[in-house]
């Protein structure tokens, strides 16, 4: 802490980097899920013209298209939309970001809404790989999520989707009361026999302003215990690391190569656009984060107004912080050399006392020139990232 | 203008919480036509808003009413005192400065434990007692049996007795009656040389002490010079008056009455209770007997939360002691909890009353430390040192004689409840001294007890062993020898001095049990094991063990969560920075209490 920031800055003048990645936010949903406190608007069909409309609107406050590595649809349900809107949707996004060679261009999907058709329009318009939203195997865990498709639905999709050419990543959810680890091991086998390239594996969180929220308020839901949820945590990393592939964040596992670099983008600190309702952009060291409610970023738009509903700058050192956090967050960890080169902060400085505290309990360790997460950091990793941020 | 002491009447009222002391105090501040009745409020004497909130009375106080009797005038001084065993020692002052008291006992309550303390400590200054029975118009109240319960516990003349009901205005012309005729006139000599107890004070910002007197003998005028024995001061009289309730400059008061002295003093510690205000040089009266420096029993550590409020902490006690001088405090440095206070107070009610006066008056965000009570060690060599807190306790090989006070304890209680407080009283090593059976329905039991014991928790345990019907006062009798020991509390090995206390050998295990497994309760699970142990010198006693947090991590970060996620880890940070970090273990607040369990919860 004795070097001053003056000193350890050094190349605070370097222009930021454009942004090379996009995110679009499509709010359609046929249901809000319990435990969803996302973005979205349930049951309202009727509103994706105008959506489509503002969107367009939206991205012409541009000027001018810009190419982009990644670009992620998400949503919400993208593939709730009729195949002639997807293709409209597709066709005004890639409009102002076209694809660079190589560009990993991800879509969302709700298992149940694929169709052959569907999928030919993703495949027509560039989208290379498809984020399935398969969350269980499990009859029971389904219904209790909520969710309107089951085991079977989930194969012949899946099957389709390799089958069209697609990259295939599939989410699964752990952690729902009542579960048990038999049930949670069935669901991470039935998704490896999927053979997808990329596998999230998310513990339910309960979130303020959910109906589940509420049911365990009452406390007709009960969460599965601390114990068996680290036990679930700790079953997904082992198998899927067992099974070939890479634990490379959190809740984050693929093949070599197959990695999500649009997600990357996010945890490096580099820039991104985005639109939609909801939607935050990274841009020139300002993050801003549009209207979250659908018909007030419609009705925005639609009047011509600035969708964006708040936003920060963040200096060089809480990006160095945040850079920090989200990097260690990422199994790999962090290189230290390179962190310091392109933050202008060294780890040692921002990580302080505390860091040295963690090293010492081995929540944390420097295996050669890097600073990764040791299993029992990841596991209470967010007791640690506190110490590391300023607010 | 001048008053002959046979038209003078200085009485109190003693009773016990919620009797209708105050209720009382107005109708005769009403009755007399003191206060015009539109300027009437609820407890017009106890205008501190702590004592509205708590419905007790903490500061004498004062009021001046005249009253018609039998065609004479009568100046009629009812100083209200203080109730609570704290303030023993002002009531006894409080005592001195009248002839007579209103002795209030609930029709329905009947004679409670701080009814006869009162009652006794009133006989022994050689007041007049009037007997009264309030809420008489109670559809529950029991007169008769009442009444023979103070004839039993007191030997009231049940013929004397009273019935009012201060609320209604039942009796209380006949009260004001007896008060001429049954409370005798002051005697003191007028032409004699000054002689004025001091029985309280407030501090005024603009005008400085206002210090309340009664005179005993001589008289004192506007612009007169006078002393205060005890701190051999002198000043001048700027203004002098009575309270009607409020305060009324007169010219002079003289031997009898009851008012205030202005003198434009700074600092309330040059005014005592129990003082002595008479002329200035070497033909002055003699000092009145009973003046004490009141000793305090109860201390504690008072710290601020965030280290940044220590200057601001140290103004607000110097502030609150201006008009309490009756609380002591001296920096204090703890490994633990940094730069802060050690406090003395009266007792455990006095202590409450300060702390909650500090937040009231004050910003600063508190901890505080278990309250203790003063020991006394007798060193090898010969030395008698007094121990404050228990980090000062010396080396057992050093100590000769480790000293506790002692306390005779007064609880009266439904009779059916007398086996269960008997066996309250023996498990804190109390030694009974009498039984007594107030009525067929009412017993009260005196014991002697550490009053270590009696502060931490035997007011809330008799409350519950008798359903709230028990009640009980107590009385500093002396210090004894007592097998004690300093016990430490280890958190990951590191000893938090803050935590230590001192307690009977025998208790040691129980309690050292106990505040470990509340520590463990209190303490929030840590990315690594957290051991609590408590320990005598360096031998472990009991131990808990906090396991480490098994799993704290979000699943889904991605590019909207960021900022919200970066924002809620930061403020959860914040958040334990508020509490005291020991060895990198964050120990809340509220944990420094913990050392309060006794360890004797049945469940």
């Amino acid at each position: 802490m004795i070097r001053g920031e003056a000193e350890v800055r050094r190349n605070s003048d370097a222009q930021p980097a454009a942004a090379r990645s996009a995110y679009i936010h499509v709010p359609f949903c046929r249901h809000r899920c319990g435990y969803c406190n996302f973005t979205l608007i349930a049951n309202r069909g009727d509103l994706v013209g105008n959506y489509l409309r503002a969107l367009e609107q939206e991205l012409s406050w541009l000027e001018s298209p810009r190419t982009i590595d990644t670009l992620f649809i998400g949503g919400g349900t993208p593939t709730q939309l009729e195949p002639a809107e997807l293709a409209r949707l597709l066709e005004i996004v890639s409009r102002w970001f076209p694809a660079a060679a190589g560009a990993e261009i991800s879509l969302e999907a709700n298992p149940s809404d694929i169709s052959s058709e569907k999928l030919r329009v993703l495949r027509d318009q560039g989208v290379n790989r498809l984020s399935l939203g398969v969350q269980s195997f499990d009859a029971a865990k389904l219904k209790f999520l909520e969710r309107d498709h089951d085991a079977r639905i989930v194969r012949r999709n899946a099957q389709r989707a390799l089958e069209s050419g697609f990259i295939l990543a599939i989410d699964l959810i752990f952690g729902v009361p009542e579960e048990t680890p038999s049930i949670w091991r069935r669901d991470l086998e039935a998704a490896l026999q999927l053979q997808p390239q990329h596998l999230s594996t998310y513990g339910l969180t309960w979130e303020k302003g959910t109906s589940f929220w509420s049911r365990r308020m009452r406390g007709e839901l009960i969460p599965m215990g601390e114990e068996a949820e680290a036990s679930c945590y700790e079953l997904a990393i082992d198998q899927l690391v067992e099974a070939g592939l890479q634990h490379y964040e959190v809740s984050n596992f693929a093949r070599p190569t197959f990695a999500c670099r649009h997600n990357q983008a996010y945890w490096n600190g580099r820039p991104y656009f985005a639109a939609g309702p909801g939607a935050t952009r990274f841009v020139g060291g300002r993050r801003e984060t549009n209207h979250r409610s659908v018909t007030t970023y419609l009705h925005r738009v639609l009047a011509g107004h600035s969708p964006a509903f708040e936003s920060e700058q963040l200096g060089a050192e809480d990006a160095a912080r945040e850079r920090m956090v989200f990097g260690l967050r990422q199994i790999e960890g962090i290189e230290r050399h390179r962190f310091h080169l392109e933050t202008g902060f060294s780890l040692e400085y921002l990580g302080g006392a505390a860091l040295e505290t963690f090293v010492a309990h081995r929540l944390l360790q420097w295996q050669e020139q890097y600073l990764r997460l040791t299993r029992a950091g990841l596991l209470v990793s967010d007791s640690i990232w506190g110490h590391f941020l300023r607010r | 203008m001048t008053i002959d002491c046979k038209h003078i009447r200085n009485f109190c009222i003693i009773a016990h919480i919620d009797h209708g002391k105050s209720t009382l105090a107005d109708r005769l501040i009403e009755a007399t036509g003191t206060v015009q009745k539109r300027e009437l409020k609820e407890q017009m004497l106890d205008d501190m808003e702590l004592e509205r909130q708590r419905g007790i009375t903490i500061k004498a106080r004062a009021v001046r009413m005249e009253y018609e009797c039998q065609g004479e005038t009568y100046e009629l001084n009812l100083i209200d005192t203080p109730g609570h065993v704290d303030f023993h020692y002002e009531v006894s002052r409080s005592l001195m400065c009248c002839e007579g008291a209103l002795l209030l006992v609930d029709a329905f309550q009947g004679v409670e434990a701080q009814t006869v303390a009162n009652a006794f400590a009133a006989m022994d200054a050689r007041l007049t007692i009037l007997p009264v029975i309030n809420k008489i118009d109670l559809k529950h109240a029991r007169v008769d049996e009442v009444t023979a319960e103070m004839e039993h516990t007191l030997a009231i003349d049940p013929g004397e007795v009273l019935k009012v009901s201060a609320k209604a205005g039942l009796g209380v012309r006949e009260l004001l009656d007896a008060i001429v005729q049954r409370v005798p006139a002051p005697t003191g000599d007028p032409e004699a040389t000054l002689q004025a107890m001091v029985f309280d004070s407030h501090y005024d910002d603009y005008r400085g002490a206002i210090i309340y007197v009664r005179l005993m003998n001589g008289k004192v005028e506007k612009g007169d010079k006078i002393r205060l024995i005890s701190t051999a001061t002198t000043h001048e009289v700027l203004e002098l008056g009575q309270f009607v309730p409020h305060q009324r400059p007169c010219d002079s008061l003289q031997a009898g009455q009851v008012g205030y002295l202005i003198c434009n003093i700074k600092s309330l510690d040059l005014v005592n209770v129990g003082d002595t205000v008479t002329i200035p040089g070497d033909r002055g009266a003699a000092a009145l007997s009973g003046f004490k420096i009141p000793k305090r029993m109860v201390y504690c550590g008072l710290y601020p939360s965030d280290g940044q409020d220590f200057e601001e902490l140290r103004d607000a006690l110097e502030k609150l002691h201006i008009n309490d001088p009756s609380f002591e405090f001296e920096p204090e440095t703890s490994e633990a909890l940094g730069f802060g206070f050690r406090c003395g107070f009266l007792g455990l009610l006095h202590m409450e009353i300060v702390q909650q006066r500090l937040e009231q008056e004050s910003d600063v965000d508190l901890v505080q430390t278990a309250p203790n009570v003063t020991y006394e060690v007798l060193t090898r060599e010969g030395r008698l040192m007094e121990i404050h807190r228990p980090q000062e306790v010396p080396d057992s090989g050093a100590i000769e004689e480790f000293r506790q006070p002692i306390v005779r304890v007064s609880l009266i209680m439904p009779s059916e409840s007398i086996g269960t407080v008997m066996k309250l009283c023996n498990d804190r090593r109390g030694v009974q001294q009498s039984i007594e059976h107030l009525s067929p329905t009412r017993a009260m039991l005196v014991y002697d007890l550490p009053l270590a014991e009696v502060i931490y928790d035997l007011h809330d345990k008799l409350k519950s062993a008798t359903r709230g019907y028990g009640t009980m006062d107590y009385d500093l009798i002396g210090y004894s020898p007592a097998d004690l020991v300093r016990m430490d509390i280890l958190v990951n090995g590191n000893r938090v001095d803050a935590l230590s206390i001192i307690c009977d050998r025998r208790d040691a295990d129980r309690r050292g049990r106990a505040i470990v497994k509340k520590l463990k309760s209190e303490i929030e699970r840590h990315m690594f094991e957290v051991a609590v142990q408590a320990a005598i010198g360096s031998r472990i006693i009991a131990r808990e063990t906090v396991p480490a947090m098994r799993k704290n991590v979000t699943a889904k970060c991605y590019g909207g969560d960021i900022t919200r996620k970066r924002k809620l880890w930061a403020k959860q940070r914040e958040g334990k920075k508020r509490m005291k970090s020991i060895g990198q273990v964050d120990i809340p607040q509220k944990a420094f209490l913990a050392v309060l369990e006794t360890g004797d919860e049945k469940a």
